[in-house]
């Protein structure tokens, strides 16, 4: 049969003994040799580790012990994640590697505990935020529909593994946009949750304020089974929320006939910035959620902007504080340049500023409350353009232009990324379902009832295909 | 905060202050930085926000054990 592309396919040919755990981990491995190379995605491959866990998956099957829809999956973390079986580094020669060391983070127990396939651990930006820095050693991600672009960041490598079918899902973190991000420009599926859904304890921290882990993977059913999984409340996290964990399959397929969903036009759609095509898709995602019913309202989120420059404030300013220690020893230059660079903008703010950030957040968040009030779902683009080529990439310029994803990360509310089409160019467009706090299901909801009527979340970059058949 | 009128000399005392030991092409490039990151943070100093109260969350519990 053909290799399933969605962990739902996937699981329902592993029960129907249509294929088993150690073929797709197997396929999975060899997508890693031909292309890893070339787009960067994996730190460290743990292949004879994952065919064992795929041989117990089997096994398992075998006799009859299923424990959820990931067993058997070919799946892998973020190197931000503690895994007590492979070393983890946060991309970084800087990360105290017994930080780390001999445990799980909660994610890691909970995954591990489905019987997934874990293949190894992703690159990621320098501590979930600093660009690649090529005189560190690392691997440099590259964007599978286009090698000379940026696959985004900061869960990059996730990113492409998801896209080129390396994996089936993926854990990313997301800070300012480091899920929706590389999902929107890799062209798949990434969910943004709710602020303490799912507990962060052996996560490395960037913005302790900000901070989440959230699933990534082909679609938003896909997302909905991995959250089902990693969420819910972990005493060794004092931020996470005990809201009570949703069942997120329920009612994936209750449709959106009913739902309000807002459309945010000041800032999210009017800004010169944005790339037309982006937008055009986005309107289109809009277009087809109308005709399954959906009632479309227009809204206003006063200090989009502004949000944005506080979530930036508050991330610099709490990753500084984490950092600050080693910025100013002889490690300075262990930190790659860019991620120095941007870290380091914390010694710039004020204690004032940060209060005041905080103070904005507060405002800011009963605006949106009251938006919310009258709609289940806002939409607007995951991203502002799709993948640049990263010889063109101007930090400086990053400072100024708008962040579709950053605002969400302030208020905290989950917000799912998802395919919305292609550039004239063939690269991934991207639409984003932001909800109210705890709200996901609401928002895999959308997310799937638009992609049912629609296959953007299936497409695959040519050179898998080329890989594939050569 | 009004912007001040030496960056050169106040992203020197910032830097000496938090102890970075930045070269001086990164010293240049932070100079370069410095109004528009002091003008983004001034951009939360709105009259909206005037009488909020910081989302800030402190709990005089003490944290729940590791397990």
């Amino acid at each position: 049969m053909t290799t399933p592309t969605t962990i739902r396919d996937a699981a329902a040919a592993l029960r129907a003994r249509q294929v088993s755990s150690v073929e797709l981990t197997r396929e999975s491995l060899a997508r890693i040799a031909r292309l890893d190379e070339r787009v960067g995605a994996f730190l460290l491959v743990t292949g004879d580790a994952a065919m064992t866990m795929a041989q117990q998956a089997d096994a398992d099957f075998a006799a009859g012990i299923d424990r959820g829809p990931l067993q058997g999956i070919p799946f892998a973390l973020k190197d931000i994640l503690a895994t007590k079986d492979a070393p983890t580094t946060a991309n970084s020669l800087v990360l105290d590697r017994a930080w780390a060391d001999g445990y799980d983070a909660v994610v890691s127990e909970r995954i591990r505990a489905t019987g997934a396939a874990l293949m190894g651990k992703l690159v990621l930006s320098e501590f979930a935020l600093g660009p690649p820095d090529p005189t560190k050693g690392f691997p440099i991600p590259r964007n599978p529909w286009d090698l000379e672009r940026t696959p985004g960041g900061s869960s990059s490598g996730t990113g492409i593994a998801v896209s080129t079918g390396m994996i089936l899902g993926g854990l990313g973190t997301d800070t300012g946009g480091s899920v929706r991000i590389p999902a929107a420009v890799n062209g798949h599926s990434g969910l943004k949750v709710t602020y303490g859904r799912v507990p962060k304890w052996g996560c490395v921290p960037l913005g302790y304020s900000l901070d989440s882990i959230g699933p990534m993977a082909r679609s938003a059913y896909d997302c909905a089974l991995i959250l089902q999984v990693i969420a819910g409340f972990d005493p060794r996290d004092p931020t996470a929320g005990d809201a009570p964990t949703d069942d997120y399959i329920a009612t994936i397929e209750d449709g959106v006939r009913g739902l309000r969903v807002g459309v945010p036009g000041e800032y999210f759609f009017d800004h010169p910035a944005l790339d037309p095509e982006m937008k055009a898709a986005t309107e289109v995602v809009i277009d087809v959620l109308r005709d399954q019913g959906a009632e479309i309202v227009e809204v206003r989120l006063p200090h989009a902007a502004e949000a944005k420059e506080a979530n930036t404030l508050t991330m610099v300013t709490e990753a500084f504080a984490y950092h600050s220690m080693d910025m100013a020893t002889a490690k300075w230059v262990d930190y790659g340049t860019g991620t120095r660079m941007i870290i380091a903008r914390g010694a710039f703010y004020t204690a004032a500023d940060y209060v005041q950030a905080q103070r904005f957040r507060s405002y800011f968040a009963k605006e949106a409350a009251k938006v919310m009030a009258g709609v289940d779902v806002l939409i607007t683009p995951s991203v502002v353009e799709p993948a640049q080529i990263v010889a063109t990439m101007d930090m400086a310029k990053r400072m100024t232009a708008p962040s579709y994803s950053g605002p969400f990360n302030l208020l905290g509310y989950p917000a799912l990324a998802m395919p919305s089409g292609f550039t004239k160019s063939g690269l991934p467009l991207s639409a984003q379902v932001v909800g109210a706090p705890f709200a996901e299901a609401t928002v895999l909801r959308v997310g799937h009832a638009y992609q049912q009527a629609t296959a953007w979340h299936l497409a695959v970059p040519p050179i898998v295909q080329a890989a594939v058949t050569a | 905060m009004p912007q001040p009128q030496d960056v050169r000399a106040a992203v020197r005392a910032m830097v000496e202050a938090a102890g970075l030991p930045v070269s001086e092409d990164e010293f240049e490039k932070f100079v370069e930085m410095y109004p528009t990151l002091r003008a983004g943070a001034d951009s939360l100093y709105i009259e909206e926000v005037r009488y909020e109260e910081p989302a800030l969350v402190f709990s005089p519990l003490a944290p729940a054990p590791r397990a």
